[in-house]
């Protein structure tokens, strides 16, 4: 079986088409409405990202660790998230699902038994902010390779010359964030990103997604002929917020989203 | 893996992508640093003219008659700023200059390291910014004060359970942002590679000072030598230049709360399991689905639910010992030092005293050991006055 995030953005690819991918905390405000949020943009949203909720999650901002904090206090768990993803996919579910988790959570369960879960339950694959290429090495290993597994690569404006090595092995897709600021900068400020997400688009063999203060498609117009796709996560948390979590509110979002930033 | 960012399993760079360049900078800096005998002069300048070193070893006369065995002191309480962690700030701080870096940021729990950060950029006009747990800076309002008359900002951090840990959360945030000019001075033996390392390092002397002081008195090495551990800084400035004497028998006393076998503790070797939190890989307080636990102790230096790896690989080895100290006993071994030897010691450094008076019964009169005390009481005294007067305590 192949991986799922690598056939939707293969088909993407054929298709000449951009990725659309969003951010959820698992959890927030309850399991059962996570899973009305993932299923409403089920053939719509190329990829989710499933935050697995972690006391201290130091790569978030404001609103990712409120969400985080209080999914927490409202019981959610990782065991509860492969719950979740096993309902999910039962219901032939086949959106890609990635889960973003910080490393205590993987070490605390067992790496060996949390991919074995991984691979049970569906989930596609692993996004994890404080496991740096350096670090990769036990997780890589029991990844072992496979193809219902893969760890997504982050980059960075200041990852510079470990870009190359970073980017060479990756598969799926390139994250690249951006810690240098948020949406509606100075034409430096872009000329700066395009600079940064050019040279990893030109050392990449797989797709680059960019992940920083996006809130409409609108706002990659400065870079959309170089990346490959977007991914919304603090916005799109405060959107379902405002919107008492409606799965509607997401459906409707992600559908404007994906329309258009294939007319941009 | 970098192995040199190891020390057996623990420790280790568990990082943001976006801070990796800058540890790789810090690193390569360090290095260079304290192979230049330039910086080490300056160094040691700054500690004997503006910090008081070399600190006492002082003989506790009527603690080691009563206990039938040679105590001695290392007073880092005399230091400027009342506690050992200025040494690892004028370190830390010289380095930041050394690269260019014109703002530094730090964590406080209690705000002793915020105090001796806000010292070290007013010494050297750095612009300096305290992260501290809104709970803390409620109940340290005076520590607060001495840090914005410093001249330092000092950030209340909102998040999580609003104490040390989401502080340091909160400057790890802010360093992953503002990395380029700004210095991020770690006050305890925690972090990512090198700041282990580091604060190691910058806080040697103590036991540099000690060997030698002991020496010149016993002819000899001693036998015993403890200090309390939080994160560590104190403690691995301690045991440092007797980890290699294998004769001498390394002792650190975590803080045990209300008792180890309560909910509210701090005793992170004694009850913790291996994990990562702060960059780091080692013992660590967490609950079943991974997530970091509240530490607790009466000594808010203490109240951290991990440990420095370096102390995870000496107490794996076994070349370390980890006992826990309750509150209570601390507090009796806190009262104890100020009656007979005319010192009150922080809270911190009572946990130590408490298990110094449990092993000298073990020892004789022909044997020492050194008790690192590591800071004044002088910040504690709200909490003593509350604990004496049975109000339980503000922590």
């Amino acid at each position: 079986m192949a991986n799922r995030i690598e056939n939707r953005l293969n088909e993407l690819k054929a298709n000449n088409q951009k990725a659309f991918i969003t951010y959820i905390t698992a959890g927030l405000p309850n399991m059962d409405k996570t899973k009305e949020i993932v299923k409403a943009q089920n053939n719509i949203t190329d990829v989710i990202e499933l935050g697995i909720p972690f006391s201290d999650p130091t790569a978030d901002g404001p609103v990712i660790q409120q969400a985080s904090y209080e999914a927490i206090l409202n019981g959610a768990t990782l065991k509860k998230t492969f719950a979740l993803m096993k309902e999910l996919r039962d219901d032939k579910v086949e959106t890609p699902i990635v889960f973003m988790m910080y490393y205590n959570t993987i070490v605390n369960y067992g790496i060996e038994e949390f991919v074995k879960k991984c691979h049970e339950t569906g989930v596609d694959g692993l996004i994890v902010p404080d496991l740096p290429y350096e670090e990769q090495d036990d997780l890589k290993k029991a990844l072992d390779g496979s193809d219902e597994t893969i760890l997504i690569q982050l980059v960075s404006p200041i990852s510079k010359d470990r870009i190359p090595t970073i980017v060479k092995e990756a598969r799926g897709f390139i994250y690249c964030v951006s810690s240098m600021g948020v949406t509606g900068q100075a034409a430096d400020f872009h000329k700066e990103v395009c600079n940064y997400l050019s040279y990893v688009k030109e050392q990449s063999k797989v797709p680059v997604m960019m992940g920083f203060g996006i809130r409409t498609a609108q706002d990659i117009v400065p870079m959309k002929d170089i990346i490959d796709g977007a991914i919304v996560g603090t916005y799109f948390i405060e959107l379902l917020r405002k919107n008492n979590f409606n799965p509607e509110a997401a459906k409707e979002y992600a559908t404007t989203f994906k329309k258009d930033i294939n007319e941009l | 893996m970098n192995k040199k960012a190891y020390y057996g399993e623990y420790g280790g760079q568990y990082v943001s992508e976006s801070l990796m360049n800058t540890l790789n900078e810090i690193d390569e800096a360090f290095e260079a640093a304290i192979k230049d005998e330039e910086f080490i002069k300056q160094y040691h300048y700054y500690l004997k003219q503006y910090v008081g070193r070399e600190t006492p070893l002082y003989l506790a006369e009527r603690l080691s008659e009563k206990y039938g065995t040679k105590i001695y002191l290392k007073r880092e309480d005399l230091n400027h700023t009342g506690a050992h962690k200025i040494n690892n700030v004028i370190g830390q701080i010289l380095l930041a200059k050394r690269m260019g870096k014109t703002k530094i940021i730090a964590e406080t729990g209690a705000g002793q390291h915020g105090v001796a950060a806000a010292t070290g950029a007013a010494l050297f006009n750095m612009e300096c910014t305290v992260y501290m747990g809104k709970e803390d800076v409620q109940r340290q309002a005076l520590n607060v004060m001495r840090m914005e008359m410093l001249g330092a900002k000092v950030v209340a951090v909102e998040s999580g359970s609003n104490t040390l840990k989401d502080a340091t959360n909160e400057a790890i945030r802010t360093w992953a942002k503002t990395a380029e000019d700004t210095f991020y001075i770690i006050g305890s033996a925690i972090g990512p590679h090198p700041y282990p390392k580091m604060v190691k390092e910058f806080q040697a002397v103590i036991s540099r000072e000690a060997k030698k002081q002991h020496y010149e008195v016993e002819g000899k090495l001693p036998d015993v030598v403890m200090a309390c551990v939080g994160g560590g800084s104190n403690s691995i400035g301690m045991f440092a230049d007797f980890i290699d004497e294998e004769g001498v028998e390394l002792i650190g006393v975590e803080a045990a709360g209300k008792g180890v076998d309560t909910d509210e503790h701090a005793a992170s070797m004694a009850k913790g399991r291996p994990g990562v939190l702060h960059g780091t890989r080692s013992y660590l307080l967490q609950d079943e689905d991974g997530n970091i636990q509240l530490a607790h102790s009466i000594s808010a230096g203490l109240d951290y639910p991990g440990v420095g790896p370096e102390h995870a690989y000496l107490h794996d080895t076994g070349r370390a010992k980890y006992v826990p100290i309750t509150d209570v006993e601390a507090m009796d071994a806190l009262m104890e030092l100020t009656k007979l030897e005319g010192i009150i010691p922080a809270i911190e450094s009572a946990h130590a005293m408490a298990y110094a008076f449990k092993k000298a019964k073990e020892m004789t009169k022909d044997q020492s050991m050194i008790v690192c005390l590591s800071g004044r009481g002088d910040k504690d005294v709200n909490t003593i006055s509350n604990y004496l007067a049975g109000n339980g305590y503000l922590n």
